[in-house]
């Protein structure tokens, strides 16, 4: 019998697909090295101030995309499920933020000199804390009853019935809040010191590139919550727990862990993650609507496959740079900004398509994709 | 130990129900069913007015029963039954008087929180109490307790063996008469009956939309339109198992084939309804073919995930400056001219139903041959085990290509019919919303069967429409559908009769398999 050799041609793949996926990638490297250069040598439009102001932007969308990721990541990583609803939960903790706000407005306060403020600037740290605190609470228990009501029963099913479910649950909430909350636009209500827009002013080229106060909240505070998540993968028991169920489960329910219950904790996990995400989203954009959930959802789900779904700094890594992309995108392809959300999707699909293991994903199984 | 369980149990429960209740309370459910109560027993409520206290109290009686039914074990004594009963009740009541205490204290408080929580007028809430104030908090402790009692004896009475067997044989008696009736029957209605049936109801659907007037023709026209995109959607993935998200996508390339080729602006080409509509199939398959070819290699939620980015894309584009003057941007195409049948303009609302009509019975024959054939039962092999059916020597790629192809074509085809129905496109009509849609009922019917997939149409497109009322909550019970249906009937209401039939098939051979080894035995005696 002969030996099939490794470069034998009846070993490749099917050649018609890959090689319309080749000229595909192709003509779309083509395409952005010709608007790179339009943009950059021939119009060269934009200063350095422009770049700057647009690169802000995208490190504090990014940090906020990093964090919904991290949800997806874990849950990914867990249950090999896409937890659709992750947006959804991300949107009821921005709504939960802005009752708080609402409820530390109305509340006002005498100071000792008779004048009257509310609590919300008598206490902004107290008053940001506290919402901080119950947007991540709320989002943890919707997050929790989402896996127990939805995700629960069906582990042992099918892989696509856990997916309809979560689009169900995605859209039942979204609904809800709808019903509950309705269509209007609300507008979150910072204190003062926090106002949307204000920052700290940048000179470059004389002109200023302002550096907004809520930026720097959203990417402190993110990156803070990343590296206390990350030791706590790495160091606690509960870390410990979740990177055991990750790789076996009934391995990891014969060494004694509750697999149950590090699911659970896992779903609290992402779900508090999320709820920061949607309180900083609303304190830096400011525009809350019950649909607010659901772009961010599916970007942060691209940037968690940009990072490698399953992979922890893979998702913080794919958030930060799905968010430059998209702010930097429009501007650097000479694209309208109306077109944003493409380019999200463009890369979803590209990266799924390309490379599904993504920048630092281990190489999936052919099972996992 | 065993007691203290079950009744933590029902205390569980009682929270379970009384959180379901304020939350129907806070999305302003209760005003809705009170309406649709009062419709029930004939008094017609004006418009954004409140109906009578009454049919509030039915809505609280008929909830609070539910309750009870639903309190205890089945399998549990009877008298643990009734202790469950009365703990949920009392929790169930105990909870609803105390949200009721907090309502009663927002209106005699006079806060208005509607900003916050739209439904929360101070109308409603007084209402929810029966009008009555402080004192309805207490009617409403009593209604929920006493009639909860009354629901878990019911379900007792009623699921007690001495009912069940009562019901059994009344059951089995009327099938034995059907049977008999059946059996009576000449021989050429046996053979023939059933296409006699089906005879009448085609007859009775031709004569219908005339006879209907243009607003059951618009719920007709929609119910079949999702009809054929079920089927279409049905081939990717109930066949071949591939979760499509984008369905929207391709049917806007149909609706804006037609629009663009069949309106006078902003191109005026006017090809005519027949030619664009076929321009409209072939490019939604080659949208299909150009997405399906990369692609192919992803398999379950990554595709469900890539399609559903592909189909905003679309949605993107078309909304976006990029092609204002190619497809109308955001405002759509207006005036898309209707079709011509032999020199005869479409212009009634019934025509346009029996065109539908035509549509759909087209797609079941097409749906059906392609499901029975060589075809259909390879992608049903690719959706059991796509290892195991490529190993078998299934192209796989090849048939999922074309799964994507020819149900990209039934998307072309509703797109067309919707875009030149309603003489208007717009990127708004392709949303997710759409995908979402065509899958719940698929879902909700039951995927691969085509009663299942009438069903769901009527059920999530038809019935919403009939009953107005219940218009806002549509798309929250698509989404508490799709998950119960996954927790509960996984299948759908009316499931494929496939499987059965193999059962059914398997049991034959078997019971042939032993004729046979019978027949041997006696042989070798003999």
């Amino acid at each position: 019998m002969k030996v099939l050799k490794k470069n034998d041609r009846r070993l490749k793949r099917s050649s018609v697909g890959k090689m319309i996926r080749n000229l595909f990638g192709v003509l779309a490297v083509l395409f952005i090295i010709w608007r790179l250069y339009l943009v950059f040598i021939v119009q060269n439009n934009y200063g350095p101030e422009t770049w700057t102001r647009l690169l802000i932007a995208g490190l504090v969308i990014g940090s906020v995309y990093a964090l919904i990721a991290i949800g997806y990541t874990l849950v990914y990583g867990i249950l090999f499920m896409i937890n659709f609803a992750h947006g959804e939960v991300m949107m009821l903790g921005s709504f939960a933020g802005f009752f708080v706000f609402e409820a530390t407005n109305a509340i006002n306060i005498t100071a000792a000199d008779g004048s009257v403020t509310s609590l919300t600037n008598a206490q902004p740290v107290l008053s940001i804390i506290l919402a901080f605190l119950v947007g991540m609470t709320f989002s943890a228990m919707v997050g929790f009853f989402l896996e127990k009501i939805a995700y629960r029963p069906l582990r042992k099913a099918p892989r696509l019935i856990p997916l309809i479910s979560a689009i169900g649950a995605s859209f039942a909430l979204q609904n809800a809040a709808l019903l509950l909350f309705s269509p209007q636009t609300r507008n979150y209500t910072n204190p003062e010191f926090l106002a949307r827009g204000a920052g700290w002013r940048i000179m470059i080229n004389e002109t200023a590139v302002i550096l907004p106060y809520t930026g720097v909240l959203t990417m402190v505070l993110s990156i803070l919550l990343m590296v206390g998540l990350l030791l706590m993968v790495k160091r606690t028991r509960l870390g410990k727990s979740m990177r055991a169920v990750a790789m076996d489960k009934d391995t990891a329910a014969l060494m004694g862990i509750d697999v149950n219950q590090t699911i659970s904790n896992t779903f609290i996990i992402s779900g508090a993650l999320a709820g920061a995400a949607g309180v900083m989203w609303g304190l830096h954009n400011g525009i809350l609507h019950y649909f607010v959930g659901f772009l961010p959802g599916i970007k942060a789900f691209t940037a968690a496959v940009l990072g490698g779904i399953g992979n922890v700094p893979g998702a913080m890594l794919g958030g930060m740079v799905l968010g430059l992309l998209e702010a930097i995108g429009p501007a650097a392809l000479d694209i309208s900004f109306q077109l944003k959300d493409v380019i999200a999707f463009v890369i979803m699909i590209v990266i799924l398509v390309f490379k599904p293991s993504g920048i630092l994903g281990e190489v999936l199984s052919e099972e996992k994709v | 130990m065993n007691s203290e369980k079950y009744l933590r149990n029902s205390v569980q429960k009682g929270f379970i129900f009384s959180i379901v209740m304020i939350f129907m309370m806070m999305i302003g459910f209760h005003v809705v069913a009170a309406n649709l109560t009062s419709k029930l027993f004939g008094v017609q409520v004006l418009r954004g007015s409140i109906p009578e206290v009454v049919f509030m109290a039915y809505v609280h009686l008929f909830f609070a029963f539910i309750f009870g039914w639903g309190a205890s074990d089945k399998n549990r004594p009877s008298k643990q039954r009734v202790a469950q009963g009365l703990v949920t009740s009392v929790t169930t009541a105990a909870i609803i008087s105390l949200f009721s205490l907090l309502l009663v204290f927002l209106v005699e408080a006079q806060l208005d929180i509607r900003e916050y929580l739209t439904a929360f007028s101070a109308d409603y809430m007084r209402y929810f109490v029966l009008n009555l104030g402080r004192p309805g908090i207490i009617t409403l402790f009593g209604i929920y307790t006493v009639t909860g009692l009354v629901g878990t004896v019911t379900a007792l009475f009623v699921q007690s063996d001495r009912v069940q067997q009562a019901w059994n044989r009344a059951k089995t008696s009327v099938t034995l008469f059907w049977e008999n009736a059946n059996s009576k029957m000449p021989a050429w209605a046996q053979k023939y009956g059933k296409y006699v049936i089906y005879g009448g109801s085609i007859i009775v659907l031709l004569i219908l939309p005339v006879r209907w007037g243009s607003y059951l023709n618009f719920v007709t026209s929609v119910v079949g339109l999702y009809i054929i995109a079920g089927i279409g959607l049905n081939i990717m993935v109930g066949l071949s198992g591939q979760l499509m998200l984008g369905y929207a996508a391709f049917i806007a390339m149909g609706a804006y084939s037609m629009a663009l080729l069949n309106a006078p602006t902003p191109h005026g080409i006017m090809l005519g309804f027949w030619p664009s509509l076929l321009v409209g199939v072939v490019m939604a398959m080659i949208a299909a073919l150009i997405l399906g070819l990369p692609i192919m290699r992803l398999r379950g939620d990554y595709l469900a995930i890539v399609t559903l980015g592909f189909g905003e894309i679309i949605r993107i584009l078309l909304r976006s400056d990029l092609l204002v003057d190619f497809t109308g941007g955001p405002r759509g195409i207006h005036a898309i001219q209707g079709p011509t049948l032999f020199g005869r303009p479409f212009n009634s609302s019934s025509d346009f139903v029996y065109l539908i009509f035509f549509f759909i019975a087209l797609s079941i024959l097409i749906y059906q041959r392609l499901a029975n054939s060589r075809t259909g039962r390879a992608w049903l092999a690719i959706n059991e085990d796509s290892i195991a059916a490529q190993a078998t020597g299934v192209n796989l790629r090849g048939y999922k290509l074309l799964a994507l192809i020819i149900g990209a074509a039934f998307a072309g085809l509703v797109g067309g019919i919707a875009a030149s129905r309603n003489a208007f496109t717009g990127p708004n009509d392709h949303s997710l919303m759409v995908s979402i849609n065509v899958l719940s009922l698929l879902i909700v019917g039951g995927m691969n069967s085509i009663p299942g997939i009438f069903l769901g149409a009527f059920a999530l497109r038809g019935l919403p429409e009939i009953l107005r009322e219940v218009e806002t909550y549509r798309q929250l019970a698509f989404g508490v559908l799709l998950i119960v249906m996954m927790l509960v009937r996984p299948k759908g209401l009316w499931p494929s009769s496939r499987p059965i039939m193999e059962n059914i098939d398997k049991a034959k051979v078997k019971k042939a398999k032993e004729k046979v080894k019978k027949t041997k035995r006696k042989s070798k005696d003999g």
